[in-house]
């Protein structure tokens, strides 16, 4: 069953709203100008605009200047349609939620926002009142930021720089300093391979770990490496049982890197070892063979810090007892010795005892409607003050608990960045459409 | 996923999974955790990376882009661990990385939107265009690719079978993040993408019959399309955006002898 939720929650349905009653899922849509649709919006257009605008998602001050770069021959040929408004536009103009990271020494946390290529800071103790959303200390985002479909967000508290990372497009990974505010260029970029999703850094080793979706592996860089700079090493092949992996936690105090897996396997079998992986296919220089594909049980994987090429895990948490499903970010408490991990498929955080291996229960389930958990992408905890952050996706809210926190018991704060009720479109990176001609329906994938 | 196909007469949406190396199909009204009705799955697949799908529905044949640069055909209810009926690849038939897939029973033909990685900006990304039946390394009957085409970064592609039309999406862009430029990519706004419009009986360097391309379409990489013959609609769904925007579709995509260019 857990496949098939992969499958089905990427799925963003939409009713058409001309022709018929809108369903409360429509998320924030835009009206444009005709004025005879029937799609109800929480927000006039005019505001729809400035938010877009104020997102950096709307870059409209050089409307005229495209046509003159059309390609050859274009002008003159007879060519119907060109620059024709769409009737109707379903977008959501707020930000999202996605990792989280916290400086509690500098009372500050940070959030990911793929909707809108965006790094966001706010007050660690700020807090919504009422329905209203919490105003951002920083936003970076914008053309000059470079930022695409980003992922995980981590810091170099030492050195006052977030990282970040493009996940299926861009392939870069940005490093901006705390300061950063508005339009600006990142500090460092560095290629990474497609498809990364976590970031983690090893103080210790004075590196950082990445993740890397369906090549299966796990990319270590020199801290402060830029540009085309190559990888120290990599942890990838058939014995590291890496599947689809998503969060990642360097481990410092313990020596090991940390890791969670959907546990989708690619139709090429990973290839074993250093060897760069092709874009697409997850293939090296010589193609591996064809196994066909696989949906394994999420989990969670464990290797020592300084694993290269083919290495088997150390620990791996799976099996039906775990409960994971669609595990996304990870956190250590390394006090406690506990994982924490963002449970997008049932909207929960599982925390698991950190030696803990094989088909495991989870010490302490955080999930249920008191807790408002909705489409976990992100979690941290801050050890400093007993907390523990959880970033929803499903909305537009992030979260605090007690770092004990356990069952159904509501947040002790909460952080919006739209005002309560918004919707999200749960669009992120979508990549098709089809029609639903029988239900009058629009399908897009994710 | 990054693609998509509803069937209207099993009532089925087909989605591949990527990452899985599967392609599943799902009910019309599938919500939530419903499993699939069929899993395409495994060694004899043939399937590495599928990104894309498509189903003719009139020859009752599923058509998947393998990842790994060739284009299977299976039958429509293939399920399990099985070998497809046809494979077009290799060098004659010039299929790269798939991202869009079409069928047009009328003409009989297959329609493959198929990109080439260059690293730079020139680009040899075309339409491709197959007699159905093809198997093996055939050559295509008609691509359609070049300059004048504006197709770099091409992605998903619908057929209109009535009228003999092709919808492509064109990112028209790239992911290269230069320093020294002040508005690095997606967002220069001399390079955003388009829906582009070809006869299905197009060939070579052409440009499209029909664009919706400029700053009031509020498009930046365009990655999905497909058309609403009932309401007389055409669907967009943008990657960069992340937004469906909605076209009323226009009668300007009949290409009529004086119609106003581009340009206007």
């Amino acid at each position: 069953m857990r496949r098939v939720s992969c499958v089905v929650l990427a799925l963003v349905i939409l009713g058409l709203s001309n022709h018929g009653t809108p369903p409360d899922a429509d998320g924030a849509l835009c009206p444009l100008p005709d004025g005879k649709t029937r799609i109800r919006s929480p927000l006039d257009e005019t505001t729809l605009y400035a938010l877009e605008r104020a997102n950096g998602c709307l870059d409209d001050q050089d409307a005229a200047a495209p046509s003159g770069s059309w390609p050859p021959g274009w002008k003159t040929a007879n060519i119907a349609g060109g620059d024709v408004p769409p009737v109707r536009v379903v977008s959501d103009p707020y930000p999202t939620l996605h990792s989280v990271v916290v400086d509690a020494a500098r009372n500050r946390v940070f959030f990911s926002d793929p909707n809108r290529h965006a790094l966001w800071s706010y007050d660690r103790l700020a807090a919504s009142k009422d329905r209203h959303e919490v105003e951002a200390i920083t936003g970076i985002r914008g053309p000059s930021t470079g930022m695409m479909f980003i992922a995980a967000v981590t810091l170099d508290r030492a050195k006052q720089e977030i990282y970040t990372v493009d996940n299926d497009i861009g392939d870069r990974l940005m490093v901006f300093p705390y300061d950063a505010d508005g339009n600006v260029k990142p500090k460092r970029v560095l290629d990474v391979p497609h498809q990364a999703w976590g970031i983690s850094i090893g103080e210790a080793r004075n590196e950082f770990a990445v993740t890397v979706e369906a090549p299966r592996e796990i990319v270590i860089y020199r801290k402060g490496a830029e540009g085309h700079e190559a990888p120290l090493r990599t942890i990838r092949g058939p014995k590291t049982r890496l599947g689809d992996p998503h969060g990642i936690f360097y481990d410092d105090a313990n020596n090991e890197l940390v890791v969670t897996n959907h546990g989708n396997q690619g139709g090429r079998a990973p290839a074993p070892g250093d060897a760069p992986a092709r874009q697409r296919g997850s293939r090296v220089a010589e193609p591996q063979p064809i196994e066909g594909g696989k949906f394994d049980e999420p989990s969670i994987t464990v290797y020592a810090a300084d694993a290269k090429g083919d290495a088997a895990p150390l620990r791996q948490i799976q099996g039906d007892r775990t409960g994971l499903n669609w595990p996304m970010a990870i956190d250590v408490d390394r006090g406690r010795n506990e994982i924490a991990v963002a449970n997008d498929g049932d909207s929960s955080v599982r925390v698991f005892r950190r030696g803990d291996t094989g088909n495991v229960a989870p010490v302490r389930v955080i999930k249920g409607p008191r807790t408002l958990i909705n489409g976990p992408m992100g979690v941290a905890y801050d050890l400093e003050n007993n907390e523990i952050w959880v970033a929803n996706y499903g909305d537009h809210t992030a979260l605090v608990f007690p770092i004990a926190a356990n069952g159904n018991v509501a947040p002790k704060r909460i952080l919006r960045n739209a005002p309560a009720g918004s919707p999200t479109v749960g669009f992120g990176n979508p990549g098709a459409v089809a029609y639903d001609s029988k239900r009058d329906e629009i399908l897009v994938p994710n | 996923m990054h693609g998509i196909f509803y069937d209207p007469i099993h009532d089925e949406i087909v989605v591949p999974v990527a990452l899985g190396g599967a392609v599943l199909t799902l009910p019309g009204d599938a919500a939530g955790d419903a499993p699939p009705k069929r899993t395409l799955q495994g060694p004899k697949t043939g399937m590495v990376q599928p990104d894309t799908v498509y189903v003719d529905l009139v020859h009752d044949e599923l058509i998947v882009e393998s990842g790994d640069e060739s284009v299977l055909v299976f039958p429509r209810g293939a399920q399990g661990d099985v070998a497809p009926t046809r494979r077009i690849g290799g060098p004659n038939s010039q299929v790269s990385d798939i991202y869009g897939l079409a069928a047009d029973s009328k003409r009989d033909c297959l329609v493959v939107a198929n990109r080439v990685r260059s690293g730079v900006r020139a680009s040899d990304d075309a339409i491709l265009v197959f007699n159905r039946t093809d198997n093996g390394d055939p050559k295509p009957r008609n691509k359609i690719a070049g300059p004048h085409t504006g197709i770099i970064k091409i992605r998903q592609v619908d057929v209109d079978e009535e009228r003999g039309l092709i919808f492509a999406t064109i990112k028209n862009n790239f992911e290269n993040y230069n320093w020294s430029d002040p508005r690095p990519s997606p967002w220069d706004p001399d390079r955003t993408g388009f829906i582009g419009v070809w006869s299905i009986d197009d060939d070579g360097d052409v440009p499209p019959r029909a664009v919706i391309k400029g700053p009031a379409t509020g498009l930046v990489w365009p990655a999905g399309v497909a058309f609403n013959p009932k309401h007389h609609e055409i669907y967009a769904i943008d990657s960069v955006s992340n937004a469906l925007f909605m076209f009323k579709m226009p009668e300007f995509f009949v290409k009529q002898p004086g119609s106003a260019s581009i340009a206007r």
